[in-house]
């Protein structure tokens, strides 16, 4: 889990990327040393062959072919110019003097420069080296060949290869572990904070993302974004404020002007005219307060802060007791309101809530369900998981919609004139979203299912 | 019952609406007294004697809850009923967990405070234990929880008897919907249907159909009544 997620961090992808550019500038600063090197090493040998060349050929002209056959047999003799190879063959190629019995066939130039594989083992050797060799025609049509064993030399650039290859292999893989560890030490930590985080979202604002005591950056963020929290907290707990204020400063006058429409309507000398407007008057504004209410309670369940009175409760018990409730409705309707499924259905939650939003749901599937259709109230364990669904066999809701009835005050066209103010659901989304429960809409084909996937209950 | 128990106080803040409720009491038959802060109403309970108190809960010096909360620990026991405008659910239950025997949210209809002040006066009586209940010719068995009228069945749910008793325990009192929701559901919600009226017509149906007289009275704009003719 923790190294797919190390893999996919883009603190890993940038490291590889930092490998790679690093990678390719290492391989070619290494070639150059080794293509350098090797061509330093080369470039001394032929200066020694060359030298050598220019000193048998002077003496080839100051004593003549006999003059260079002993100077070569002295050479071969001694140890010190054991590296080197001569050859002297007179103009049909037979050899008159030299470390290597026979002209090799590849030299066929009058001069230059040859690399040939030596026909036969040097004296005191048992491989056939590799030869490098510089050629020359005196003007008698002898020949001279002066050349060296740069097996060796293969030998050191093969040696400075297999190390800078090592070296390019070792970083790279170094390189690669390092920063698999680091990318995963880093993607623990940002892991860590997440995991506060979401727990923080659940659960409510009173908590606060841990610190190491380590004060480096990690602990930094945690602190920052532990006082974006408290300055989170702070303004909910203004807003709250303002709200109960507003709530007390329209209540006052509202309860004021209530009553006394009330004693008017109470009164003796009054017509029944008169009566009847009062009358239409305080049923507006009770629905203007119930509105105004059910905003409020929306909000609060919102800001979270009723989380201290969860409980494990049973939805079965809750469904029941709505269904009971709305029985007498549904029957108006000629509507058959029924209750299936498991026989417990255990969640962690506030009953009243709980059964608040089960009742606007129910309510809702009686109002825009058929009439002398039927609303079926369903809790399940699906997969642990506590599931309760409410459906009906009406209309139901275009797919398009389905975000949307949510928002508060949405009415649907066809149920605009329909009583209700657009908040039930708005309020089944608030509880529903306080219980960290999902809400999924499906269709009944006819007729909406509603579905509230609760989380397991805490034991 | 006696001058004691019809005497309530009143503690509220804002003059017009503290003029209001004692005047609506005050037509009902109370003896009101009125207190306009805490400290006040504080002094005030002190003396005793009152069968109901109500309190708004924001009080300019002290929380209304507060107060009671005095009430309590100085072993006043009258029945509190608390007048809030924060109307918020954790209020509410706050409100009686701190001891409220009743909640009210602001702005409320005298009816339902009249209500309301009525069945908690009630209850502040001595508890009556009886097994059988009557109004008219209607029987209620508290025990076999069965129905009857003129010795005829009616057929109830468990839930639709427990509404009819406690109509019938507010015999010739005007019970809201509110209550009803309360006290026989134990629900603190507001549904935003007729739900109630739908359930009380079929308990009606059920209870005054084929009837020499009906029993349930519709009080409009407020609630119920049941009441015998005469």
């Amino acid at each position: 889990m923790l190294l797919a997620k190390t893999l996919t961090s883009s603190t890993f992808r940038l490291a590889l990327i930092a490998i790679g550019t690093f990678g390719v500038i290492v391989s070619a600063i290494f070639s150059y040393v080794y293509l350098s090197t090797s061509a330093y090493v080369r470039s001394r040998s032929d200066r020694a062959i060359v030298t050598e060349y220019l000193s048998l050929k002077s003496t080839y002209e100051r004593s003549g072919r006999d003059g260079l056959i002993a100077l070569i047999q002295e050479r071969i003799a001694d140890s010190s110019f054991a590296d080197n190879v001569y050859i002297l063959a007179d103009p049909s190629l037979v050899t008159l003097a030299g470390s290597l019995r026979t002209w090799p066939s590849t030299a066929t130039a009058a001069e230059g420069w040859i690399e040939f594989r030596a026909p036969e083992p040097l004296p005191n050797a048992t491989t056939r080296p590799l030869l490098r060799a510089m050629l020359g025609t005196f003007p008698s049509r002898d020949r001279l060949l002066v050349g060296r064993d740069i097996s060796e030399l293969d030998g050191f650039a093969d040696q400075i290869k297999t190390a800078v290859i090592s070296c390019v292999v070792l970083i790279f893989v170094l390189a690669g572990v390092a920063s698999i560890l680091v990318t995963r030490r880093t993607v623990g930590r940002i892991e860590s904070i997440n995991a506060a985080s979401r727990a923080i979202m659940q659960s409510g604002l009173d908590q606060r993302i841990p610190l190491r005591g380590t004060h480096d950056e990690w602990d930094r963020v945690a602190e920052n974004l532990n006082l974006m929290l408290d300055r989170i907290e702070t303004l909910m707990g203004e807003v709250k404020q303002v709200s109960d204020n507003v709530a007390h400063d329209l209540r006052t006058p509202l309860t004021r002007t209530r009553g006394r429409l009330e004693k008017a309507y109470h009164g003796h000398r009054i017509g029944e005219d008169a009566k009847a407007l009062i009358g239409d008057t305080i049923a507006d504004l009770d629905a203007v307060l119930r509105i105004f209410s059910s905003l409020t309670r929306i909000a609060q369940i919102e800001t979270q802060a009723r989380r201290g009175a969860f409980r494990t409760v049973n939805l079965v018990d809750i469904a029941g007791e709505v269904v009971e409730l709305y029985d007498a409705a549904a029957e108006q309707e000629n509507t058959r309101l029924t209750v299936v499924g498991d026989r417990e259905v255990l969640v962690t939650g506030d009953r009243d809530l709980i059964f608040d939003a089960i009742a606007n749901l129910v309510d809702n599937a009686i109002k825009h369900g058929r009439s002398g259709g039927q609303v079926v109230v369903a809790n399940e364990n699906i997969d642990g998981k506590p599931v309760i669904s409410i459906a009906d066999d009406g209309p139901g809701i275009p797919p398009c919609e389905y975000e949307q009835v949510f928002k508060r005050f949405y009415r649907l066209e066809h149920s605009r004139y329909t009583p209700g103010n657009g908040l039930g659901l708005s309020l089944v989304a608030a509880v529903a979203h306080l219980h960290g429960a999902r809400i999924e809409m499906l269709d009944n084909s006819p007729g909406l299912k509603l579905k509230l996937w609760f989380s397991a209950p805490m034991r | 019952m006696t001058g004691g128990h019809r005497r309530i106080l009143v503690v509220e803040d804002d003059p017009e609406t503290a003029g209001q409720l004692v005047e609506s009491l005050t037509t009902s038959g109370y003896q009101v007294d009125l207190a306009t802060s805490g400290n006040e109403a504080l002094r005030r309970g002190a003396t005793g004697g009152y069968a109901v108190i109500t309190i708004d809960r924001m009080l300019p010096d002290i929380d209304g809850i507060t107060v009671m909360r005095q009430f309590r620990d100085d072993g006043i026991a009258a029945p509190v009923l608390i007048v809030s405008a924060l109307g918020e659910v954790d209020d509410r239950v706050r409100g009686l967990r701190a001891g409220g025997d009743d909640y009210l949210v602001k702005p409320f209809s005298f009816v339902e405070l009249l209500a309301r002040v009525e069945a908690l006066g009630r209850r502040s009586d001595t508890i009556v234990k009886e097994t059988i209940l009557r109004v008219g010719d209607l029987a209620l068995d508290l025990v076999s929880r069965t129905a009857s009228r003129r010795g005829k069945d009616i057929v109830l749910f468990p839930r639709e008897f427990q509404l009819l008793e406690y109509l019938v325990r507010n015999e010739g009192r005007v019970v809201s919907r509110a209550m009803l929701l309360q006290h026989v559901w134990d629900l603190h919600f507001d549904p935003s249907t007729n739900i109630i009226d739908v359930y009380v017509g079929r308990v009606r149906r059920k209870v005054d159909g084929q009837q020499a007289y009906p029993l349930i009275h519709t009080v409009r704009g407020t609630g119920y009544c049941l009441r015998a003719p005469g």
